[in-house]
């Protein structure tokens, strides 16, 4: 049974995302096609780029719901800059550089301060979210140049550059995770903070980082999403975080903490990306998507509970 | 009143209690006595339900009974009162008494029957309180008294008190064991596990010795003195299990020398000098402050005041990882708690504090990495599959192993091993003993810190023995006898 529970633990999801994958190839018109596969990973390049920073960030043992607030405020300083200086490189600077800033603001609240994470970053999510009014004047954005649609839009060898961006982000984050010595010290920290400061290593700045690379991830998301629908606007929408946190946990990424990999994150997306698809091209009901979704994750977490439960 | 025939436990492979024939009465203080790991809490957790036997029978009133979970020992009218004690420190005297036993009245509290009720417990064994004080703001012995009443006002029948005066002044000590000696007059059963020789024999009727898990003997209170105690919790013979001792070089400077060291509440003004080569045995009661003194040794608590010199340098205010580079290890307390990441890799638990040695520019270069592992693992005798393999899957013995791999892999000047032994087999210990011997021969500096009296008469060559956060002896050569370090750990600094 353990042994059992540990297989469906490590492999699970890509075992599942698999069977989905060739059900949805086999009984669904129009899912096996080159066309659609593009689509998939062109939707889900945001949502990737900020969950594998956010398997970082859960595995150091803290969780981030600020992701939404940075994902909406930073496009919104990003096209005021290039609005103002007709420049998109100084635009994806400046934007790149503020997620950056919020990251660090995180980090030290929690990592310093040792406020819950979840309550600091729903606090620091409401004062992101006012930088973004703040910064567009509570209107709608839109580029005034040719260059910053193409930020995301671009095709190279068949895929957009949104796409391209989100495998290099999710090859930067697994390297950092699995062969650096950052990547280690977030394992050790998540998975028990005290042994690891007797070890030596400095765990609020492991954890701070971890706020900081998420929070740029997050930065970089929101550019290449108002790249691609051209326009950014000012909202306390909270719903990114969601998708992004879904498809860490469906991984697999132990909310506990110590425990995790990008790939299981990259997994549990393209489950999600499957899933929703199937619906799609089925012209079923979203609502039902909803409540699959929903029970996905209860099972996901189930597993999760019960294995830590079990290793204990 | 309460028996148990033939009750064992064991913790994965650890023996923690071997095959236990005890009985308890009404109206008797009966002691426990043994060194820490000799299973006394073990045994007091078997009867509160906190574990459940491996096997045996437990009886009540000569009727098997079975404690699954804390609230059946409730039920029994089994209550514990806890070395760190289990109060609401926000809610008043009053409602942590009558919690679960409140009076009601259509549903709700009537809080003057409550009262009533709580003011009568606290007559009937005189042990008056102010109901509507604040728990928190109350010291430790009002707050016992608190615990005590809740068991008392819930009937309970046999209390067990587990080290009740360890954080006490010898005033209130004295005080909680007339107490003591009047809840058995009230016709309670108290069973009193404490590491205090002398209250024992004050307040105890009855005596069992525990020695690694099993019982040496049961017997009244009277025909026992310090000596036969002291010989019973130690066991003779004991020489043998312990490798040749180096020889201390001489003359050189110390590795490690700690001057007037004080954080409040703790420990004060000590001194302590370790030498290359040399194992220097930090010996005392539990909450002597032992541990505290070896973890603002090593950076991980702040001190007040004093200094620390690490090979003539001044490193009072350095960070652990200065320290950790300077050349200190430690072999912490609790591994479970303060070591180890169990559900990770051999290999990153052994390198975790040593990364920056096997990282380039480009990441970690594992090759080396695991090689040098594969090498202080192999040093350290460390049973192990793969590498890969996680820690939680190694017995108690081999996790220990690995912390010393971890140590080993950094070459220290100093290793402060916190406890080395605790919970692993007879095997394990004597191998933990060969290495703690080998690295001192390799001019390590060693400082041990143990609760149990025959590694440190066995393993060390001198000893500086606390009592209550002060230094009480310093013992060496011809002093140094089981007889004056027990004499100075009980002395009351």
């Amino acid at each position: 049974m353990q042994t059992l529970l540990r297989f469906a633990r490590a492999y699970g999801i890509v075992l599942v995302t698999v069977l989905l994958f060739v059900l949805l190839a086999t009984t669904t018109e129009g899912f096996a096609t080159l066309r659609n596969f593009r689509n998939i990973l062109d939707q889900q390049s945001t949502v990737l780029i900020a969950a594998s920073f956010l398997t970082i960030a859960t595995i150091a043992g803290n969780f981030d719901v600020s992701v939404s607030a940075v994902f909406v405020a930073t496009p919104l300083v990003a096209l005021a800059v290039e609005n103002a200086t007709g420049s998109v490189p100084l635009a994806v600077l400046a934007a790149v550089l503020t997620g950056a800033a919020m990251g660090l603001f995180n980090g030290i609240i929690v990592a310093r301060f040792r406020i819950n994470s979840f309550i600091a970053t729903l606090a620091t999510s409401f004062m992101f979210f006012g930088v973004g009014y703040l910064v567009s004047g509570r209107s709608l954005l839109r580029p005034i140049g040719q260059d910053y649609p193409m930020l995301a839009r671009t095709q190279i060898l068949g895929l957009t550059s949104s796409t391209w961006v989100s495998f290099l982000m999710v090859i930067v984050a697994t390297i950092l995770l699995t062969r650096t010595r950052f990547g280690r010290n977030v394992f050790a920290t998540g998975g028990n903070p005290e042994a690891a400061r007797i070890a030596g290593v400095n765990v609020p700045r492991v954890q701070a980082t971890t706020f900081v690379l998420l929070s740029t991830a997050a930065a970089i998301a929101g550019v290449l999403n108002s790249s691609r629908s051209l326009s950014a606007q000012p909202s306390d929408d909270f719903s990114f975080v969601f998708s992004v946190l879904t498809a860490v946990i469906v991984g697999g990424t132990s909310i506990a903490g110590g425990q995790g990999a990008v790939w299981r994150t990259v997994a549990g997306a393209f489950f999600l990306a499957f899933l929703s698809n199937g619906f799609n091209l089925h012209q079923i009901d979203p609502i039902w998507q909803r409540l699959i979704e929903g029970m996905v994750i209860l099972i996901a977490v189930g597993v999760d509970a019960w294995t830590q439960r079990n290793s204990k | 009143m309460l028996t148990l025939s033939g009750v064992s436990k064991h913790f994965g492979g650890v023996q923690a209690l071997i095959d236990i024939d005890i009985a308890f009465e009404a109206g008797r203080v009966h002691a426990l006595v043994g060194e820490n790991g000799a299973g006394k809490s073990t045994l007091g957790k078997l009867i509160l339900g906190i574990h459940r036997p491996s096997a045996g029978k437990v009886r009540l009133d000569g009727h098997e009974v079975a404690i699954h979970q804390p609230a059946d020992a409730l039920g029994l009218g089994l209550v514990g009162i806890a070395q760190e004690l289990s109060l609401m420190p926000r809610s008043s005297v009053l409602d942590n008494i009558a919690l679960g036993r409140e009076v009601t009245r259509h549903g709700l509290v009537d809080r003057t029957a409550t009262l009533k009720a709580v003011t009568g417990v606290m007559e009937r064994f005189d042990m008056r309180l102010d109901p509507h004080a604040i728990v928190g703001t109350l010291p430790v012995a009002e707050r016992q008294k608190v615990e005590i009443l809740r068991a008392l006002s819930r009937d309970a029948r046999l209390i067990i008190f587990d080290e009740p005066t360890a954080r006490l002044a010898t005033y209130q000590a004295k005080q909680l064991l007339t107490l003591i000696r009047s809840l058995a007059a009230a016709g309670k059963a108290v069973i009193y596990v404490s590491h205090f020789l002398e209250e024992i024999l004050e307040v105890a009727d009855t005596i069992t010795i525990l020695r690694n898990g099993r019982l040496i003997r049961t017997g009244p209170a009277a025909a026992e003195t310090r000596e036969t105690l002291v010989a019973g919790v130690t066991g003779q013979n004991y020489q043998s299990q312990f490798p040749k001792r180096s020889v201390p070089p001489g003359g050189s400077a110390p590795v490690l020398r700690v001057r007037d060291l004080s954080s409040k509440g703790l420990f004060e003004g000590v001194d302590l000098n370790v030498h290359a080569g040399e194992i220097v045995g930090l010996a005392g009661l539990v909450g002597a402050g032992r541990s505290e003194v070896a973890h603002a040794i090593y950076g991980a608590a702040p001190v007040d005041s004093g200094t620390i010199e690490f090979d003539g340098k001044a490193l009072t205010r350095r960070s652990i990882r200065q320290r950790i580079d300077a050349g200190m290890a430690i072999i912490p307390e609790s591994r479970r708690d303060q070591a180890l990441f169990l559900a990770r890799p051999i290999l990153e638990n052994v390198s975790l504090p040593h990364l920056k040695r096997f990282s380039n520019w480009l990441g970690l270069r594992k090759r080396a990495e695991k090689q040098a592992v594969t090498a202080s693992c192999a040093d350290t005798s460390v049973k192990y599959t793969a590498l890969g393999d996680h820690v939680d899957t190694l017995s108690g013995g081999n996790q220990q192993k690995i912390l010393f791999a971890r140590a080993a892999l950094g070459r220290p000047r100093l290793l402060i091993a916190d406890e080395p032994t605790r919970g692993v087999d007879v095997g394990a210990k004597r191998s933990i003993y060969e290495m703690i011997v080998r690295l001192a021969e390799q001019g390590e500096a060693i400082l041990l810190i143990s609760s149990e009296i025959e590694e440190i008469m066995g393993l060390c060559h001198r000893v500086v023995v606390l009592s209550r956060g002060r230094v009480a002896a310093q013992l060496s050569g011809q002093d140094l006898t089981e007889q004056a370090v027990m004499q100075a750990a009980f002395s009351g600094g």
